[in-house]
C-alpha cells in the first residue's frame, strides 16, 4: 500500500470515527420516541419521564380554562385514551377528532406537552383519497409543497 | 377528453421507447439516420406532452368533473388562475408537469447541442428518455391524472385546499420542478459522457449553464416555499426541517457543490470522477426525494398517503440508477484519471475540496437525520424521531463554516499560496472580520452563533470587496480609464466570476437573516379590549375583536394598536377567514410589519367573539428581511453569469448600474402582494347586502391591479378604486338597473371587458375559452412538423434486427414493464 493511500485511509478513518461520535452524543439527547397513544398506554410506566411524540386523534372538544391559554383535553387512538395539558397557542383545526403529534413527556397525571408542542396534520396537495377527509387539512408546523 | 388524454401518455411513452431504442442503436451502428430518427421522436415526445398538458389545463378550466383528478383538485367557484394551477396539485398531475418538463427543457439542451456535441446526443437522447419513461409509466399504471369515476359524476370539484390558493404557493411548486428537472440533464450528459468515453472536459461546458440554471430554479423554489410557509403558517418562521423541505435542500447541496468542483476541473484537469459521481449523485437526490416524501416511507406531520406500490416503483428505479451508473464510473475509472495531483493544501482547489466535502456531509446528514426514523424503526423496532434543535446543532456549524470558504476560497491562489501573498491576501477581510466582532461583543451580543455568523459574514464581504477593487484597480492600469469603467469592463470579461461574487454577497445577506433568528422573542397571550402585551421594543394592544364577511369567506380580525415606547406606530389586523365551503379549515391571515431591522408578526389563532378575547401569537423576528434581499442579489449574480457574452457587453458598456436596479425592482413588485395581503380585512363596512349586489361584487373586478374581484380587493379599504367602484355599483343597482345593464354600464364606463372577472361567453371572449385549443392546436401542428422532417421511421425494422445482445437485454427489460 502507498503512503497516500494510506494517508488518505487513515485521514477517512479519523473523519468518519469523529462524526459518527459526535453524531452518536448528539443523537442521544436530540432523540424522541415516535409513539401511538395506544402502544404507549398499554404499559405507562415504562414511559414516564421520556421524550415522546405521541400520535392519537382529539377526544372531545378541547377544553380551555377561562381567561387563559390552558387547554386540557383527551387524545385516543385504538381504544386508548390519556389526558393531556398544553398551555399556548394550538392549530386552527385542534379540534375533536382531529389528528395531532403531540411533544412532550408522560406525568402520572397526564401527557405534559411541550412549548408548541401540538402539530395537526399539515396541509397538502398530496392528501390522497384514503386517508379520512378530516384529517387533510390544517396548518401547525411548517412546510412547503 | 380523458381517454384522449390517456391514450397520449401512451403514445408518449411509446415514443420514449422508440426514441431510447433507435438512437442507441443508431449510435452503435453509426447511422446518423438512426439517431436523428430518434431525436426527431423525442422532440414529439415534447410536443405530444404539450398536447397532453392542454387536454388537462382545458378539463380544468372547463370543470370536467367526470375526470377524478379535477374533481379533487378544483371547483366551479375557482378563479381561473387556480383553476390552470391545479394542473400540478396533486400528485398524479406533478407527476405529468414533470415529464412535461423535462420533455421540453430535455429537447432545448439537444437542440442546443445537437451540432456541438454529436456524439453525445444519442445517449443523452436515450437516458432522458428512459426517465420519462419511468414516470410515464408511473402514470399510466398507477396515477394516471386522466382517471374517471366510472359510475357517477359529481357536480362539483372538492375544491383546492385554501391555504393552497396562494400566489406563491401557485408558483412554488413549478419552480422547485425545474430545478429537479433541470437536473436532469447533467446526468443524462455526463452519463452519456461515461457511455462513449467521451471524458475531456466538453460534456462539462455542455451542462454547466443547464445546471447553474436548474441550480437557480432550485433556490427560488426553496425561497418561495420559505416566503409561504412564513406567510401562511403563522408560526413565525420559515423553516421547519420537515422533510418535504429536505427533499428540496438535498439535491441542492450536491448541485452547489457540482457548481464549486467543475471550475477544479476547468482550471486544474482534477476532480473528474468526483465531478461524475456527483452528477449522478444530484440526480438521484431528486429521484430520492421525491420517492421520501411521496411514499409514505418518512413519517411527516404532512397528510402524505402510505403507498407501497409506489414506493416499490421507485425503490426499482432509484436502485437501477445507481448500479448502472456507478458501474459506468467503475468501468471508465482509467480514463478519468486527474492529470494533476494537489500541490499544496493551501491553495484554492483544495479550498474547493474542503467546500465540496462539507456540502456533500450536510446532504448526507440531512439525508440521515430525514430517514432516521425509518432507520430506527428498521434496526430497532422503535420509531425514534428527531426534531429541528438536531438539525440546528450541526447545521449551524457547518453553515458558518461554508460562509467562511465563500471568503477564504478567493484569497487563495490556484496550485499554492505563498506566506507573503497569504498576508497580503488576507490582512483586511481579516481586519473587517475583527472590527466587527469586537463591536457585536462590545454592543452585548451574548449568542456565540449569531456573533460568529456576523463576523465571518464581514470577513466574506472584506474579501470580495477587496478582490473587486483589486481587480479593478489592475484593469484601470492596463486601459487607463476611471475606476468605475474598469469595475464594469471587469466584470463583462469575466462575468461568471463576478456573478459568482455577487450571489456569495447574496449568500452573506441570508446568513445574516438566519443570524437574526438568535434573536428573535416570542409571547403567546391571551388579550381582551384594551389589555396590552409588550414583546421586545413593542406593545401591542387589542382593540376589538370584529367578524365581517365579503361573501366569499367569513372573516373574523382582531384591530390592534401597536406602540414602540410608548409612540403609537401602527394599526395591526391579524385575522382568520372562514372560506364558504371550508369552514372546517380556516386559514390564519398573519399582520406582518416589516422592517430594515426587525418584522413584527402577529398571529390570532383562537377568539372568542363573545367576550372579545384572542389569543395572540407576538413574535419579533429580526433581519428576515435580509433573507430574501439576499436571494434577490442570489437571482442577480446567476444571471449575470448566465447571460451571454455579446449581451453582457453590449449592455454592461451602456446601462450599468440601473441594470441591477431593474432587477432589484422586478424583484421586489414579484414579492410585493405579500406586503399588500397580509394586512386585510380591516374597517371593512358590514353594510346589508343584496344578494344581486354581491354576486356583481364578485363579477366585477377591482381596477386596482390586485386582479381579484370587488368583493375580495386584498387592499380594501385603501384601495384607490374599490371604495369608488363600489360606491357606483350601489348607485346603479340602486337605481333599478339589472344585473345585465349594471354589467354593461361597467363595461362601458371602464372601456373594455377588462373589469369583468370572467369575460362574457360571447363572440371575441371565446378566444380566452379557446387558448387551451390553441395549445393543443400548436402541439398538433408540432407533431406533423417533426414527424415530417423526421427520415424515415422504417429505419427501426433494420435496426432492431442486428442489435447487439446487452442493448436487446436492456430493452427486453423496459419492455417488460408495459405488461
Amino acid at each position: 500500500m502507498s503512503k497516500k493511500t494510506a494517508k488518505i485511509g487513515l485521514t477517512c478513518v479519523v473523519l468518519v470515527l469523529a462524526f459518527g461520535g459526535l453524531l452518536y452524543s448528539t443523537l442521544s439527547e436530540g432523540t424522541e420516541y415516535y409513539k401511538h397513544v395506544d402502544e404507549v398506554m398499554a404499559n405507562p410506566d415504562t414511559w414516564y419521564g421520556k421524550a415522546l411524540q405521541l400520535h392519537g386523534f382529539v377526544n372531545g372538544e378541547p377544553g380551555r380554562k377561562r381567561d387563559s391559554l390552558d387547554y386540557e383535553f383527551y387524545v385516543q387512538n385504538k381504544g386508548k385514551v390519556v389526558r393531556a395539558y398544553y398551555t399556548g397557542i394550538v392549530p386552527d383545526t385542534f379540534k375533536d377528532q382531529s389528528e395531532v403529534v403531540l411533544k412532550g413527556r408522560l406525568t402520572s397525571q397526564g401527557f405534559m406537552v411541550e412549548k408548541d408542542g401540538v402539530m395537526a396534520k399539515c396541509p397538502s396537495k398530496y392528501d390522497p383519497a384514503k386517508l379520512p377527509v378530516k384529517t387533510a387539512a390544517p396548518p401547525g408546523t411548517a412546510g412547503t409543497n | 377528453m380523458a381517454s384522449l388524454g390517456s391514450y397520449l401518455l401512451l403514445t408518449a411513452f411509446v415514443l420514449c421507447a422508440y426514441a431510447a431504442a433507435v438512437s442507441i442503436a443508431g449510435a452503435r451502428r453509426r447511422s446518423r439516420r438512426m439517431v436523428e430518427s430518434g431525436v426527431g421522436a423525442f422532440y414529439l415526445v415534447a410536443a405530444v406532452m404539450t398536447v397532453a398538458s392542454a387536454v388537462i389545463m382545458y378539463s380544468f378550466v372547463t370543470g370536467d368533473y367526470s375526470i377524478k383528478y379535477v374533481q379533487h383538485y378544483s371547483d366551479s367557484v375557482q378563479p381561473i388562475f387556480y383553476k390552470i394551477t391545479s394542473y400540478w396539485g396533486g400528485l398524479d398531475g406533478s407527476i405529468m408537469f414533470w415529464v412535461f418538463m423535462l420533455s421540453l427543457f430535455g429537447s432545448a439542451a439537444v437542440y442546443v447541442n445537437r451540432e456541438r456535441h454529436r456524439e453525445l446526443i444519442p445517449y443523452v437522447v436515450a437516458i432522458i428518455s428512459m426517465v420519462e419513461m419511468f414516470f410515464l409509466f408511473l402514470m399510466i399504471i398507477h396515477n394516471n391524472p386522466f382517471d374517471t369515476f366510472i359510475t357517477s359524476t359529481p357536480a362539483d370539484g372538492r375544491g383546492l385546499n385554501p391555504l393552497l390558493q396562494n400566489f406563491y404557493m401557485a408558483i412554488h411548486p413549478p419552480t422547485m420542478y425545474l430545478g429537479f428537472v433541470g437536473l436532469t440533464i447533467p446526468y443524462a450528459f455526463g452519463m452519456a459522457a461515461l457511455i462513449t468515453g467521451y471524458l475531456d472536459d466538453s460534456w462539462l461546458r455542455a451542462v454547466r449553464r443547464w445546471t447553474m440554471m436548474a441550480w437557480f430554479c432550485l433556490s427560488f423554489g426553496l425561497m418561495l416555499g420559505m416566503i409561504w410557509a412564513y406567510e401562511e403558517l403563522g408560526w413565525g418562521g420559515y423553516w421547519a426541517w420537515d422533510p418535504v423541505e429536505n427533499a428540496g435542500l438535498l439535491p441542492w447541496f450536491t448541485a452547489t457543490a457540482f457548481l464549486h468542483s467543475v471550475m477544479v476541473q476547468e482550471r486544474r484537469g482534477m476532480l473528474r470522477v468526483w465531478n461524475v459521481s456527483l452528477v449522478i449523485i444530484t440526480f438521484f437526490l431528486t429521484i430520492f426525494g421525491t420517492f421520501m416524501t411521496r411514499s409514505g416511507v418518512v413519517q411527516s406531520v404532512h397528510a402524505f398517503g402510505e403507498d407501497i406500490a409506489l414506493a416499490r416503483l421507485f425503490t426499482g428505479f432509484m436502485c437501477t440508477i445507481v448500479i448502472v451508473s456507478f458501474s459506468f464510473v467503475i468501468y471508465r475509472l482509467p480514463l478519468l484519471r486527474s492529470r494533476n495531483e494537489l500541490d499544496s493544501w493551501i491553495s484554492r482547489e483544495a479550498a474547493f475540496l474542503v467546500n465540496n466535502w462539507i456540502l456533500l456531509f450536510a446532504a448526507v446528514f440531512v439525508l440521515f437525520a430525514t430517514m432516521f426514523p425509518t432507520l430506527s424503526e428498521a434496526v430497532t423496532g422503535q420509531r425514534l424521531t428527531v426534531g429541528p434543535p438536531f438539525f440546528n446543532k450541526w447545521m449551524l456549524p457547518i453553515g458558518l463554516i461554508l460562509l467562511f470558504l465563500t471568503g477564504y476560497g478567493p484569497l487563495l491562489a490556484w496550485r499554492k499560496s505563498t506566506l507573503t501573498n497569504l498576508r497580503d491576501q488576507f490582512l483586511i477581510p481579516t481586519a473587517c472580520a475583527i472590527v466587527v466582532g469586537t463591536a457585536v461583543v462590545a454592543l452585548g451580543v451574548r449568542i456565540w452563533s449569531s456573533g460568529l455568523c456576523f463576523a465571518i459574514s464581514a470577513f466574506v464581504a472584506g474579501t470580495i470587496s477587496q478582490e473587486v477593487w483589486r481587480g479593478a484597480r489592475v484593469r484601470q492600469g492596463a486601459t487607463g480609464t476611471d475606476v468605475l469603467t474598469a469595475l464594469i469592463g471587469l466584470v463583462g470579461r469575466n462575468k461568471r466570476r463576478y456573478g459568482g461574487y455577487i450571489v456569495h454577497i447574496g449568500i452573506v445577506l441570508i446568513f445574516l437573516g438566519f443570524a437574526g433568528n438568535g434573536f428573535k422573542r416570542e409571547e403567546q397571550v391571551l388579550l381582551k379590549p384594551g389589555q396590552q402585551a409588550q414583546v421586545g421594543a413593542f406593545t401591542i394592544r387589542l382593540d376589538a375583536v370584529k367578524r365581517t364577511d365579503d361573501g366569499a369567506k367569513e372573516m373574523i380580525t382582531a384591530e390592534t394598536t401597536v406602540f414602540r415606547d410608548g409612540k403609537e406606530l401602527t394599526r395591526m389586523y391579524p385575522a382568520k377567514w372562514y372560506f364558504r365551503k371550508h369552514e372546517q379549515e380556516p386559514t390564519t391571515e398573519v399582520a406582518i410589519r416589516r422592517g430594515f431591522a426587525e418584522d413584527l408578526y402577529l398571529v390570532m389563532p383562537a377568539f372568542e367573539l363573545g367576550d372579545q378575547s384572542a389569543s395572540m401569537g407576538i413574535i419579533v423576528n429580526p433581519l428576515v428581511n435580509w433573507i430574501w434581499a439576499g436571494f434577490g442579489l442570489l437571482a442577480v449574480g446567476t444571471f449575470l453569469a448566465l447571460l451571454p457574452e455579446t449581451v453582457i457587453s453590449f449592455a454592461l458598456a451602456s446601462v450599468p448600474s440601473s441594470a441591477v436596479t431593474t432587477s432589484l425592482l422586478l424583484l421586489s413588485l414579484v414579492l410585493w402582494p405579500a406586503g399588500a395581503r397580509a394586512q386585510t380585512g380591516m374597517d371593512v363596512p358590514v353594510a346589508q347586502r343584496s344578494p344581486l349586489e354581491r354576486q356583481l361584487q364578485s363579477e366585477i373586478m377591482c381596477m386596482c391591479g390586485c386582479r381579484s374581484p370587488l368583493g375580495s380587493c386584498p387592499m380594501a379599504p385603501n384601495c384607490s378604486h374599490w371604495k369608488p367602484e363600489r360606491e357606483k355599483l350601489a348607485a346603479l343597482l340602486a337605481d333599478g338597473n339589472d344585473h345585465d345593464a349594471v354589467v354593461a354600464a361597467f363595461v362601458k364606463d371602464f372601456g373594455g371587458q377588462d373589469i369583468l372577472a370572467a369575460p362574457i361567453d360571447k363572440g371575441f371572449n371565446r378566444l380566452a375559452w379557446i387558448v387551451p385549443y390553441v395549445a393543443a392546436f400548436a402541439g398538433l401542428i408540432a407533431i406533423v412538423v417533426t414527424t415530417r422532417r423526421w427520415q424515415r421511421p422504417a429505419a427501426l425494422a433494420g435496426a432492431e434486427s442486428s442489435i447487439d445482445p446487452t442493448l436487446s437485454a436492456r430493452l427486453d427489460d423496459e419492455l417488460r414493464n408495459l405488461d
